[in-house]
């Protein structure tokens, strides 16, 4: 199950970006997205999963890129949570192959799925929502709390790569 | 690179390109990154609060049988979405069936449990606990701890029974037992014939004797049967019993050691067992079944080891054992051991060495074709042939076991003390 959704889930990532590309006219690029389609996925059948990292940043990269030249974003932003998608899949299925063939993965793939849908769901419903919904003025209470809200996560970031 | 990790620079990099190319997109890009990375961390597990409890089939077992080992975990704080158990299995045992490790959900208040089957050889096994990762259902936050399910595991040498040891120390004790005492008593076999005494049984009356002379009467006298101390020393130098191609001849010693303390416990005799490796390994001197569950545990634990203190025989530490024992020293044997063993005879001691043979032992699994080896082989066997004679004209008793012949044979045949039937009849 969790592998018929992350090959899906490369898919349509993959696919978005080479036809957000591909529509702008980029045509060098789109069979670059389906080589990597191809290497991610047999890279996840032969157990390679530290490839998945590698790729969801080039796809997010590639995504970043297709804004910058001004592609059109709903293709970005559907290749970016495609990516997203596959490698919290491919994770997913790096943490199954530590069960024992007794447990019950199915309820825990079947659970993990839909949770996965709902948050890709959102965060592209979100992306989405952004790309139509523009505020001309923006409170000053609101720009100092958002401030302070890059502010705190930045200094995670840093911890994070600190301890890292 | 951590997953979390990971997220943020994705994240902190697509805004900072949409603030520097001033470029709304970019941001609405990390969107799905940043609900990604919220939710993940707002589903972070707790405090882990995680019990739980081991069971095993058997405490004791033999190499390579199949011991259960049942493991149970509670959850005593919240639902833990995704737990994966990992029972630390120690080094040596192999799971035979079953899984030690598990991936699940477990609910407030929830219990699992799992159980699977190991073997190994012959040691000592400590299970410590077991690791419990909990990830959140995204995987972006963990939580690792380990829970401790303590479980010991001895699998103690196959003990082969042996009938009789017999053995003749100068010195026994003063409880009845088997071991003849070297002085006149109640007993079994002829010791002597002294002047009949008011007391003697009639039976024990010697006519012939008697009938020599007028007005005395003698009397049989047979030798007093007594338990003795033995003090078994096993060698454990990497050097005696390491040999190439890592096969070793220590799995051999010490299930002769295990036989031999066995039936001298059986006996009724007083054992202590001393270890010679890299250290020391002494099991103070006892009697009775719970000195052989000493003596089993001290040998499921041995180990051979190499130290430049005890690479010979000249640290053996002879005061542990009592004067004029019974020693049995198991060892393949070197050149150099002839004379500390020497030393000990002639401290008093009556040495017996039970030697499982290297010479025949390294020709098993060479090549039997090559005739270099095979002349070798030779050469070598009749050096070891020559150690063993010394030994034997020191009056020292030495057992050469080819390790193809089960170990109760061989005892039986050099050191089985024949019913009391057929010696009356001097067979």
């Amino acid at each position: 199950m969790t592998n018929i959704a992350l090959v899906l889930s490369i898919l349509l990532g993959t696919a978005s970006l080479a036809m957000g590309y591909g529509q702008a006219g980029a045509t060098a690029y789109p069979r670059w997205f389906l080589l990597l389609a191809a290497v991610w996925i047999f890279m996840h059948f032969r157990k390679w999963y530290w490839f998945s990292s590698i790729a969801l940043l080039l796809t997010v990269i590639a995504a970043a890129y297709g804004v910058w030249r001004e592609f059109l974003t709903v293709w970005m932003v559907l290749g970016a949570v495609g990516g997203l998608l596959a490698w919290d899949l491919s994770d997913f299925a790096r943490r199954l192959s530590y069960a024992a063939p007794m447990d019950d993965t199915q309820t825990m793939e079947r659970q993990h799925l839909t949770r996965v849908g709902i948050v890709a769901a959102l965060g592209g419903g979100l992306a989405m929502l952004s790309l139509y919904v523009r505020i001309n003025r923006l409170p000053f209470e609101v720009a100092v709390g958002l401030l302070l809200l890059a502010v705190l996560g930045l200094t995670r970031l840093v911890i994070g790569l600190k301890k890292y | 690179m951590s997953r979390p990790l990971l997220l943020s620079l994705l994240t902190y990099g697509l805004l900072l390109a949409g603030i520097i190319t001033v470029h709304g997109e970019f941001i609405a890009l990390a969107l799905p990154l940043v609900t990604y990375l919220l939710i993940g961390y707002l589903q972070a597990p707790g405090e882990v609060k995680i019990e739980a409890t081991r069971h095993l089939s058997a405490e004791r077992s033999s190499p390579d049988s199949d011991v259960d080992v049942t493991v149970t975990v509670t959850n005593h704080g919240l639902r833990l979405e995704e737990i994966l158990l990992n029972d630390i299995v120690p080094t040596g045992l192999t799971v035979r069936s079953g899984s030690s490790r598990h991936l699940l959900t477990l609910a407030s208040g929830g219990t699992c449990t799992f159980a699977y089957t190991v073997s190994g050889p012959r040691g000592a096994y400590n299970f410590k606990g077991i690791d419990v990762q909990v990830n959140d259902h995204l995987g972006v936050s963990s939580t690792q701890v380990q829970t401790e399910a303590h479980g010991h595991l001895f699998i103690f040498p196959p003990v082969t029974r042996v009938r009789n040891v017999a053995i003749r120390p100068r010195r026994t004790r003063v409880y009845a037992g088997m071991i003849p005492a070297r002085a006149g008593g109640t007993g079994t076999e002829f010791f002597g014939v002294r002047e009949y005494q008011t007391g003697d049984p009639p039976h024990s009356i010697n006519w012939r004797a008697s009938s020599r002379y007028s007005d005395t009467l003698f009397a049989n006298e047979y030798q007093q049967e007594r338990v003795a101390d033995v003090g078994i020393v096993l060698d454990g130098r990497l050097r005696t019993n390491e040999f190439s191609r890592g096969h070793s001849l220590f799995e051999y010693a010490v299930q002769a050691a295990a036989s031999i303390a066995d039936a001298l416990l059986n006996q009724g005799n007083r054992v202590g067992l001393l270890l010679y490796a890299s250290y020391l390994g002494w099991t103070l001197p006892g009697y009775g079944k719970i000195q052989r569950e000493r003596i089993l545990h001290a040998l499921a634990n041995a180990k051979t080891g190499d130290s430049h203190v005890f690479s010979d025989l000249e640290h053996l530490p002879t005061r542990l054992f009592p004067p004029e024992s019974q020693i049995i020293f198991i060892s393949p044997l070197t050149d150099d051991d002839m004379k500390p063993l020497v030393q000990l005879r002639a401290q008093g001691y009556d040495v017996l060495v039970v030697s499982p043979n290297p010479v025949k032992f390294e020709l098993s699994y060479l090549s039997s074709s090559n005739a270099e080896v095979q002349l070798a082989g030779r050469v070598i066997q009749m050096e070891r042939s020559l150690l063993l004679q010394k030994l034997q004209r020191a009056n020292i008793h030495v057992l050469d076991w080819d390790v193809k012949e089960p170990f109760d044979q061989l005892v039986k045949r050099m050191l089985g003390r024949s019913p009391v039937i057929l010696r009356a009849i001097g067979r």
